[in-house]
């Protein structure tokens, strides 16, 4: 607890507010706020977390078989790319601590470029969705007519569709729907009996593998994943945003040993957003790989 | 009334006060003064309550014949949605946290200002965006979906403006989380010296408590209206049937948040009573540590209960038991502080000034509207009562008879600091025994409605509901009159009241230790706080005999 | 049963579980009671005693109690508890159908409700059962959350759109009572209830074995149309209502979506009640449900005498130009009304579309 008894030697910092008697009571006040915020930053990540254990656990198979379409190569990028921003980010506090001013603005520079290479990356693997017919929103996919040449796509069972991007029929989508062929993932849970009750109900008609019902569950894990990225990325934007400006208060020297928190609470909100996505690359894009293989 | 601004412990009548501190719109528009954003918030939000209101009358009109007559059904289901998302998301929630705990709560703990201030204008601002973009939905055609937004009918059926309705709430959400956030942050570390936390008025306490709640909670009814606007916009989503999702899981994030929010919506009122029966009994708060964490464990527990609303949704029969032990749990923190308050008048000095007699009203009221929920914890007769009329009435009696009740004998209360002006105290308790009366005859009839089986949210019933249903309209034009009565003669005294002086009760809080209305930063010098809370003695260092010798110098 | 001169405090007590839930509403009105008077009185009590005799008066202080806070924090726990119990015990009964009920099943739509019985009869609006027989529901819903609630068996239950609930029930007293659904459920969902009719073992197999008495045909079509079928939910109600009107059109020509005409003869509507999507009348969606295998001929030509009598003029001489058949009820058990329960697609916000205008989402 706080109380400012001592609070009349004033010798007014530069960033001191009005409101407060000293430096110590406002940067304990911003850092206690900036924790809330997080705290409620959690609790909104939190509901899409719980959406997400609820569907992943009754619907594995779709889980997987989704999972399986992202590409862990870009997203094991995009990990480290965070990872490394985050680091450069805690030399930035380091650094404005020390008053350092030059090197403040590069680690700056340096983190917003990571955070930009993050999202360029993220574009790269959305625009691949789109090229593929995984955004799960109607009409928001490549529209692609059939060629009049084009022999009709074979009439095999939907778990004999190959996974293998190579052998797939060429991308036909007139009206741009999510689309989805394949579901050897459920033949092979029903061969080896370890399908949940939901998958059970919800992956068959009549006793068969419907395609169109797998494809609705696929359809809710890339919904899932376009939502959960896709306010992730709205987040880094935003945190992008905080790095100009930071950016532009260490260019003009701001920032001393006395005066620093805006860096150290900008890079806190950093860090969460860095972690948000730590919990995300597993879940979305490594969780049930193994099936295949 | 001369001699009296000299016996303020701070004494002498300051140059400016918050109000005259600068009279631009500008002043207004960009002030960080805590003051000047509640008196904002105050505008706002009775205008809302206003709407809220006209609407809650539409609705006991429809409900005087059976048949639905003076509205079609269509108009009607969107009359009670929008009653109850202007009521609950624009009212309550923000009515005694942003109206009365940002005006006080740095007064009551000896600071200059909310540690955040530019954040509470922030919040403001987004209060009034997200309330503007809710209005322009209900402009352009209104919502039928209940306030509840029950998928599938919301995401999927509804042909109405949920989208901008939708998105409103969850723009105004932000509003209420950076105001927890502010509370917390000043509870925290804005204290003035001696103010140590078992000296916090017990206002401060159940905001402290409500903040938590409302930092924990609101994210989560945010994603969960994102999801939803998203999954109507995209046509697609988790809470579709039509694809595997499930709108149960809908109800499990709303209610996660909104029954804790039920807790923003009487917990701020508990804090208000307690500083009234205090007061208004002269007399220390009986068990002020039980009270104080009553206040806390209501807000922890409330995030446990959330679904004793779903008994009846497909959820299953040992969640509802859990639910159901939780919920009778989270009763009884609610019974201490109605004890605790009983016992606070036990041998005091009970005046019945307006405010005390809101408080007392509460008592009664919050009472019912607490044993009520029982009725509706219990799940052998919860499944009966759900969804009837015994609700509406358990949950009006809770948020009505508690939070509004409390709001108006806060607004009471303070008004004199807050404008410096005392109004009519006359008019005042005939308008607090009217509410009381008709806030009664409003609801105790659907109580007996809902035991009959009316089922809510029904722009037409059987004929044999009709008796009941008049009573309760006619009580409601009873109510009407009483909520109508303050707007009336508080206007006039801001004009014609007399002037109340700094302390017109002569009680110890801080916030009666600086002028009304206070200045811009509250005090002139940094107080230094030597008494406990609620010392009406000595201790409390004001001068009771000069305050009486004040009094008879007044020509009655 | 429905209609009483006096106001009623409590709806009839007509299943096993009603007594168990009406004690149990005793038993906290009770409480209520035990803690609003003490409670009450104690605060007037203490107001008026100690009311304020002198001005600023500063009275003895008092801390609190460690041994009250503890009397007063247990004794409310404890009640709680046994409120709990009892609860619990009671909801334990309602949810747990016991294996030997006879099965109905349930189907919501908006606004109807629709019931299958195991021998094949089916119903609109209404339900029969006989008394003392214990009786499982097996629910679902082609669209929105409803919800199937009988205040007289003081049990309900919320029907989810993709999957199952159940209820049961054992009615105790033969009679007429309220269906309600319960959970809003968009437009007429005040209208969406009927009656629960319950009876004796020999009338409900009467029922069952299709025999009406004593009604004209317009007197059974009328019945049918308002009550028994919901028609009306669609075809009366003025502006709003979402079906054809069929006030004046017996006997007229209709014109049709597809842009031809056709004359309003007895065959006309028997054919639209039994096929309705084979003549849309021009400026309706296809939303009707079929009524074949619901009604009986006897029913089917009460309903073409009736709408005829709606066109003042037409006559209402005979029950229509068809040959009464006069079978039993049809127990064609083709089409479960459980196949598939699929939620349809709505329109999404239009905003240029007029809000007020009752969406067809149901094709």
């Amino acid at each position: 607890m706080s109380t400012h008894a001592d609070s009349h030697e004033h010798h007014h910092s530069p960033g001191l507010q009005h409101q407060f008697e000293d430096m110590g009571q406002q940067e304990e006040s911003v850092s206690i706020g900036m924790w809330m915020f997080l705290v409620q930053e959690i609790m909104f990540f939190g509901g899409l977390f719980t959406a997400y254990l609820v569907f992943r656990s009754r619907y594995p198979m779709a889980f997987a078989a989704g999972s399986n379409h992202l590409d862990a190569f870009w997203g094991g990028l995009n990990t480290i790319v965070l990872i490394v921003s985050s680091l450069t980010m805690a030399l930035t506090v380091y650094y404005a601590q020390k008053g350092n001013r030059q090197l403040q603005v590069i680690l700056i520079i340096l983190t917003m470029f990571f955070g930009a290479v993050f999202l360029g990356v993220k574009a790269i693997e959305y625009t691949g969705k789109y090229n593929d017919g995984l955004v799960p929103v109607a009409g928001l996919n490549k529209k692609v007519k059939a060629a009049p040449g084009d022999a009709p796509a074979e009439a095999k069972p939907c778990w004999e569709v190959s996974h293998n991007y190579d052998e797939k029929p060429p991308y036909v989508n007139p009206r741009g729907d999510f689309q989805w062929t394949d579901c050897s993932l459920v033949k092979l849970g029903q061969d080896n009996n370890y399908l949940t009750q939901a998958e059970r109900i919800g992956y068959f008609s009549n006793g068969l593998i419907d395609v169109n019902k797998f494809r609705d569950k696929v359809q809710m894990f890339y919904w899932i994943y376009f939502v959960m990225t896709g306010l992730h990325a709205l987040h880094m934007v935003i945190g992008l945003g905080l790095m100009a400006w930071l950016l532009y208060k260490a260019w003009i020297g701001t920032f001393s040993a006395e005066y620093y928190m805006p860096v150290e609470m900008s890079g806190l909100y950093w860090h969460f957003v860095d972690i948000v996505w730590i919990f995300l690359f597993p879940l979305l894009y490594l969780l049930g790989r193994h099936f295949l293989h | 009334m001369q001699t009296q601004d000299s016996i303020s412990g701070y004494g002498g009548e300051p140059k400016l006060n918050y109000l005259t501190n600068g009279s631009t719109l500008k002043s207004w528009l960009l002030t960080k003064d805590h003051k000047r954003i509640a008196i904002m918030y105050l505008i706002t939000v009775s205008l809302f309550f206003l709407m809220g209101g006209l609407y809650a009358a539409t609705i006991r009109l429809e409900l005087l014949t059976p048949a639905s007559d003076l509205l079609e059904s269509a108009t009607y289901n969107k009359v009670f949605t929008q009653h109850g998302i202007l009521m609950i998301f624009f009212f309550l929630i923000p009515s005694i946290p942003a109206v009365l705990g940002n005006f006080l709560i740095p007064i009551m703990i000896g600071a200059k200002d909310l540690a955040l201030p530019r954040i509470n204008l922030l919040s403001l601002y987004i209060y009034w965006v997200g309330g503007l973009l809710t209005l322009y939905g209900l402009m352009q055609g209104g919502v039928d979906t209940g306030w509840t937004f029950y998928t599938p009918y919301s995401t999927t059926f509804s042909n109405s403006y949920v989208m901008a309705v939708g998105l409103g709430i969850f723009i105004n959400g932000f509003s209420s989380i950076l105001t927890g956030l502010n509370f917390i942050v000043t509870i925290h570390t804005m204290r003035a010296p001696g103010m140590t936390w078992f000296r916090l008025p017990l206002f401060v306490w159940a905001h402290y408590a409500t903040s938590l709640v409302m930092i924990l909670g609101t994210p989560v009814i945010a994603i969960t209206v994102l999801l939803l606007a998203l999954e109507r916009l995209a046509g697609v989503g988790i809470f579709d049937p039509a694809i595997g999702g499930d709108p149960i899981l809908f109800q499990h994030l709303f209610w996660f948040y909104s029954h804790p929010a039920v807790y923003i919506m009487i917990l701020p009122g508990m804090g208000v009573i307690s500083e009234l029966i205090s007061n208004f009994s002269r007399k220390k708060i009986f068990g002020y540590e039980f009270i104080a964490f009553s206040s806390i464990a209501i807000a922890v527990f409330g995030f446990l209960v959330w679904g004793h609303h779903m008994f009846v949704s497909g959820q299953s029969m040992y969640a509802g038991m859990v639910f159901s032990f939780l919920t009778m749990v989270v009763a009884v923190p609610s019974a201490i502080k109605m004890f605790n308050w009983t016992a606070t008048l036990y041998k005091g000095s009970v005046s019945f000034d307006t405010p005390m007699l809101y408080a007392i009203g509460f008592l009664g009221l919050f009472l019912i509207g607490g044993l009520t929920g029982l009725f509706l914890g219990s799940m052998g007769l919860v499944v009966h009562l759900t969804d009837t009329y015994f609700v509406v009435a358990h949950f009006h009696y809770v948020m009505v008879g508690g939070q509004v009740i409390a709001y108006l004998g806060g607004i009471h209360y303070w008004w004199p600091k807050m404008t410096g002006r005392m109004y009519s105290e006359f008019w005042g308790k005939i308008s607090a025994m009217l509410v009381f009366a008709g806030f009664n005859l409003t609801f105790f009839p659907q109580f007996i409605l809902g035991y009959q089986g009316m089922p809510r949210r029904y722009a037409s019933y059987p004929e044999e509901f009709q008796v009941l249903n008049i009573f309760s309209t006619a009580g409601a034009s009873v109510l009407g009159v009483g909520l109508l009565m303050p707007a009336v003669y508080l206007a006039h005294s801001l004009l014609f009241g007399k002037k109340a002086g700094d302390n017109p009760w002569m009680l110890p809080g801080l916030e009666w230790r600086t002028a009304s209305p206070p200045p811009t930063e509250n005090f002139e010098k940094m107080p230094v706080v030597t008494w406990e809370a609620y010392e009406f003695g000595e201790e409390s260092g004001l001068d009771l005999e000069e305050a009486r010798r004040r009094d008879a110098s007044v020509v009655v | 049963m429905q209609t009483t001169s006096w106001v009623p405090i409590f709806p009839e007590q007509a299943s096993t579980f009603a007594w168990q839930v009406d004690l149990l509403y005793f038993y906290l009105i009770a409480i209520s009671v035990a803690f609003t008077i003490p409670i009450v009185v104690a605060v007037f009590y203490f107001a008026i005693k100690y009311r304020e005799t002198e001005k600023y008066a500063t009275p003895e202080e008092m801390h609190g109690s460690m041994v009250l806070e503890t009397v007063w924090s247990i004794i409310p726990f404890v009640i709680s508890m046994t409120i709990f119990l009892g609860g619990a015990i009671v909801y334990f009964n309602q949810f747990t159908p016991p294996d030997d009920a006879m099965e109905i099943y349930i189907v919501g739509k908006q606004w109807m409700w629709k019931a299958q019985h195991q021998t094949g009869q089916r119903e609109i609006n209404e339900l029969h059962v006989p008394v003392g027989r214990k009786i499982k529901l097996t629910m679902t819903t082609e669209d929105v959350l409803h919800d199937f609630s009988i205040p007289a068996f003081r049990t309900k239950m919320d029907v989810v759109p993709g999957r199952y609930t159940y209820m049961w029930f054992e009615a105790t007293k033969p009679g007429k009572y309220h269906l309600f659904c319960a959970e809003y459920c968009g437009l007429n969902h005040s209208g969406m209830g009927g009656f629960i009719y319950v009876m004796e073992q020999r009338d409900f197999d009467n029922w069952l074995s299709g025999s009406v008495a004593g009604q004209t045909p317009v007197e059974l079509g009328r019945d049918q149309f308002t009550n028994k079928l919901g028609c009306a939910s669609c075809h009366a109600g003025g502006a709003s209502q979402r079906g054809a009107v069929l006030e004046g059109i017996f006997g007229k020509e209709v014109k049709l979506a597809d842009g031809s005409t056709v004359i309003a003869d007895e065959q006309y509507i028997r054919n639209s009640i039994l096929n309705p999507g084979a003549q849309i009348v021009a400026g309706y969606q296809p939303i009707m449900p079929t009524f074949k295998g619901q009604v009986t001929e006897e029913q089917l030509n009460g309903l073409v005498a009736y709408i005829k009598s709606l066109t003042p003029g037409a006559g209402s001489n005979t029950g229509g130009g068809m040959q009464p058949a006069g079978t039993a009820t049809t127990q064609s058990g083709e089409e479960s009304p459980l196949s598939a329960p699929k939620a349809n697609r709505g329109t999404q916000d239009a905003p240029g579309s007029n809000p007020n205008t009752p969406v067809n989402n149901n094709r």
